[in-house]
């Protein structure tokens, strides 16, 4: 489908789509959400103040109210399927203010986990994962930095797999361990041909 | 003879003294403000009826007044009980007044003639008292009190004073008093809305709590009634009620429902709908707890009168040159919005008085995990506490609305009139 950044238009459709039936449910989703999330996502009541403190609910349509409402009632395929998943910036500022102690933010990453299983996951989160493979960073270094920190007197390289190298396998190591490299650069031959 | 003491003379402490003393029983009522009447005697008016709180409040005080068996000990303070059901012994701490309590008449020369002004306490903070004062006009008893620590010492009142009632010097005061049992109705104290930072009270200035409204839109407070941005001084053009400001939350340690802020908010709003019609007035809310009678009744009334009920909560309270800025997600829409509210009223929770286990300790008896009186039972004994011979009636077990303070008074009076009762035929 496609994705449709429009608003309200987009929210309106999104709206009159909002009634589920109970074999929509997977009560199973809701314990493997809690168990990779480790919080106590079935407390939540639905308050609203993680939308509310929201910095990306103003400027789309995601609302992790609703997604939390989806690990709640087990709406599995509701929440893997669904674009905005990906548009929390994990800012924690939900998880800082939920008055239930929960950390909506960990449902979010618990739920991204789920859905790469079912290899849902936008091209540009893969394209990050070859960026650390190749460099050890999501966002690598380039000559703006690079110039920026010689000017506030630091090195040209942080002291990270840029300034050391040699450590560049061990981080391969661990990401090859878990398949990711191979499942990212599939999906995206897939995706991209 | 048994006799028996009340702690606390809010409405409850009233109800429970009034209905013993109404079989014989001697009681003495203790309270440690200045006059009695509690949080009862600050609120504008109650739901669901919109009655004038001080004027049903008021009546009820004065009967305590006048009632020959009973005799109010104010600015008093339990130090120690000992002994049991039947037979206990109440050490009382009885704080200066600096006012001859039997010859003052309460005329309020004293307070006319008084140089210094002092945030007025009983005003939540928003208004001003002098350093010789009463709380509010009607007190009970009707006399002043002089505060030391702000006294300049100039001597005015002493020299306009009739009667020669105000005192250069006082001293406190232990009173030791029989009782053949106890009633604790020590009440509640709000919710210290400077826990939730992110809501900016006391340091965005049109940010107030609803105990601060209440004083604000009751005609005898220090606004006359008249609703007043802290900042400007103008009537708002807009008001956001938060709900839930330190209740049912859980990294607070306070799990619990407030009780009365879903509909003392609404009562609030129509109050000030009512008053100035083309005002904008919501409710930011996450449940309507709207539970007592005609209640629901008073819910509906206050929507057909153009109060909107937005089901969404602000996380926190920004502020630019422009004004305040709330995020609320509709969460029957999932539509964010951005308010600009010139008036924000949190409603904070009620919690255990602060000086409740301070208070336990003395007497013996337990708390809860919430910092609310244990009693023996939640359903079936919510006036005994665990130890014989106390009863517990108010806002001390739970948080609760007038109706049901009023009526665990009257409970705990009952059970307390029982042990004075069994004293006195025996």
């Amino acid at each position: 489908m496609a994705r449709t950044k429009g608003y309200p238009e987009a929210l309106e459709k999104k709206l009159h789509d909002q009634r589920y039936y109970r074999e929509d449910s997977n009560p199973e989703f809701t314990t493997k959400v809690k168990g990779i999330s480790r919080t106590i996502a079935h407390m939540c009541y639905q308050c609203g103040t993680c939308t509310g403190s929201c910095p990306s609910a103003p400027r789309s349509t995601y609302r992790i109210r609703n997604f939390m409402r989806r690990a709640v009632l087990g709406l599995e395929n509701e929440a893997l399927t669904d674009p905005d998943l990906w548009l929390c910036t994990t800012c924690y500022s939900c998880t800082d203010r939920c008055p239930r102690d929960i950390a909506p933010t960990d449902v979010i990453m618990a739920m991204r986990n789920l859905a790469f299983k079912r290899d849902i996951i936008p091209v540009n989160f893969l394209k990050t994962v070859t960026a650390i493979y190749s460099s050890g960073h999501g966002v690598p270094n380039n000559d703006v930095n690079r110039a920026a920190r010689e000017k506030l007197g630091l090195t040209r390289d942080p002291p990270t797999t840029h300034m050391y190298p040699e450590y560049l396998p061990a981080i391969r190591k661990i990401i090859d361990h878990y398949k990711l490299k191979a499942n990212a650069d599939r999906i995206i031959k897939e995706r991209e041909g | 003879m048994g006799n028996v003491v009340v702690v606390g003379a809010g409405i409850a402490g009233i109800q429970a003294a009034l209905d013993i003393a109404a079989h014989g029983i001697p009681v003495h009522l203790i309270e440690r403000e200045p006059t009695i009447g509690g949080h009862m005697a600050m609120l504008d008016k109650t739901f669901p009826t919109n009655d004038c709180s001080m004027c049903i409040l008021s009546p009820k005080m004065v009967d305590v007044a006048r009632h020959p068996d009973i005799t109010i000990h104010t600015c008093s303070e339990v130090e120690k009980i000992a002994g049991g059901i039947g037979h206990f012994r109440v050490t009382i701490k009885k704080h200066p007044r600096y006012i001859d309590e039997s010859t003052c008449t309460g005329c309020g020369d004293c307070i006319l003639v008084c140089p210094v002004e002092v945030y007025n306490h009983f005003d939540a903070g928003i208004g001003v008292r002098k350093a010789i004062y009463k709380p509010h006009s009607q007190a009970v008893p009707d006399i002043v009190i002089k505060d030391p620590d702000h006294c300049i010492e100039c001597g005015l009142c002493y020299d306009v004073c009739g009667p020669g009632s105000v005192k250069r010097e006082d001293s406190e005061q232990e009173l030791v008093l029989d009782a053949a049992s106890i009633v604790l109705s020590t009440g509640y104290s709000v919710f210290d809305a400077q826990k939730k930072p992110q809501f900016g009270h006391l340091s965005l200035p049109d940010v107030v709590t609803s105990l601060e409204l209440e004083r604000m839109i009751n005609a005898s407070g220090p606004t006359g009634g008249k609703i007043r941005r802290m900042s400007t001084g103008k009537t708002p053009e807009s008001i956001v009620f938060i709900q839930c400001v330190g209740s049912r939350d859980m990294p607070l340690g306070r799990p619990y429902c407030s009780c009365v802020c879903c509909m003392q908010a609404i009562k609030n709003a129509i109050l000030i709908k009512e008053k100035n019609p083309a005002m904008d007035v919501t409710i930011c809310y996450m449940d309507i707890r709207s539970y007592g009678k005609g209640y629901e009744e008073y819910y509906e009334r206050a929507k057909a009168l153009g109060i909107r009920f937005l089901r969404g909560m602000p996380s926190d309270i920004l502020a630019d040159k422009n004004g305040l800025i709330l995020q609320v997600e509709n969460s029957e829409t999932s539509e964010i919005l951005m308010m600009h509210p010139e008036l924000v009223v949190l409603s904070v929770g009620m919690g255990p008085a602060e000086s409740l286990p301070d208070l336990a300790r003395r007497f013996g008896i337990a708390l809860e995990e919430t910092g609310f009186v244990r009693t023996m039972h939640d359903a079936l004994d919510t006036t005994s506490t665990l130890r014989p011979g106390i009863y517990v009636a108010g806002t001390a077990v739970a948080p609760k609305d007038i109706p049901d303070s009023v009526a665990s008074g009257e409970s705990a009076a009952m059970r307390a009139f029982r042990d004075a009762f069994r004293l006195r035929s025996a």
